[in-house]
């Protein structure tokens, strides 16, 4: 059987994404939303000493990094929605699954903001995702 | 008319505003890695969060709890979450196809709802199920 080059990192996100999805429940049964969001932040500042960049920051267009600090400023705003909705009750069986629908905005706001066009399959992705969510609330 | 008792909880808001907020990061991270590497871009990411945590240490009027199980809780969630960061780039530089990679990589909540069910000892309704099935389509159609 021939694996693909990109299925063993693959099974490590879903390994550390899924594992993730746990603790952030376990992590609001003893912390409030805030103080989890602070302490998982300084978990990825833990491993930025690997990721310090080859080239200087300052040859990007600031139009480029204030799209990224920007981006992972609302990924922080989400994160944070996350922990508070586990924090509020949530079930992180059920709030994981329904917070990954995010697709479901970037398809839709995509025509909009990137000028890309939406394919017959995302459109039926978006139906999915729609009656997920609503099976997912029940 | 009778509103469904979900849209009363602030758990389900809650999940919304995640939603709209991971939606939104997506949409600029696009825009972002026009120029930018996937490694800087992932370098640059936890300043993103440094207002939103200023932010939360000003709402608990800089006074945070000292659960040291949940500090490594907290902790532990950034560190998997940066080395899944990265393995997903790693999977996309190895030249499959982005489709299938981010369909793949999608499927990580599920790990979430086996480990809640096994560990947590949460309960799925029969709808629920239903439920994962649609959530588990749509990554895959989102990929296309």
């Amino acid at each position: 059987m021939n694996i693909p080059a990109w299925f063993a990192p693959a099974i490590v996100v879903l390994v550390c994404w899924g594992i993730a999805g746990l603790l952030q429940k376990l992590s609001t049964n003893h912390l409030s939303a805030e103080t989890a969001l602070v302490w998982l932040m300084v978990g990825f500042f833990l491993l930025d000493p690997w990721l310090y960049p080859q080239e200087s920051i300052l040859t990007y267009s600031s139009r480029s990094l204030i799209f990224a600090l920007l981006s992972s400023l609302l990924n922080a705003l989400g994160g944070w929605a996350l922990l508070a909705a586990m924090k509020h009750g949530g079930k992180a069986s059920i709030v994981v699954p329904f917070t990954a629908l995010y697709p479901l905005v970037t398809v839709c706001l995509a025509p909009f903001l990137l000028h890309e066009s939406i394919t017959l399959q995302q459109g039926a992705g978006v139906a999915c995702a729609l009656i997920a969510v609503a099976l997912l609330s029940t | 008319m009778r509103l469904p008792v979900v849209l009363k909880t602030k758990w389900f808001w809650y999940s919304v505003l995640s939603v709209f907020g991971m939606g939104g990061w997506t949409l600029l991270a696009k825009l972002g890695t026009a120029e930018i590497s996937a490694q800087t871009m992932q370098f640059l990411y936890p300043f993103g969060w440094v207002p939103v945590a200023l932010t939360c240490l000003w709402v608990r009027r800089f006074r945070l709890e000292k659960s040291v199980r949940g500090i490594l809780y907290g902790v532990a969630i950034g560190v998997l979450g940066g080395i899944g960061g990265l393995a997903f780039f790693a999977a996309c530089r190895t030249g499959g196809s982005t489709s299938a990679i981010a369909a793949a990589t999608g499927m990580y909540p599920l790990i979430t709802v086996v480990l809640a069910v096994l560990i947590l000892r949460e309960k799925l309704t029969r709808l629920h199920i239903l439920g994962l099935v649609f959530a588990g389509a749509a990554f895959v159609l989102f990929s296309f």
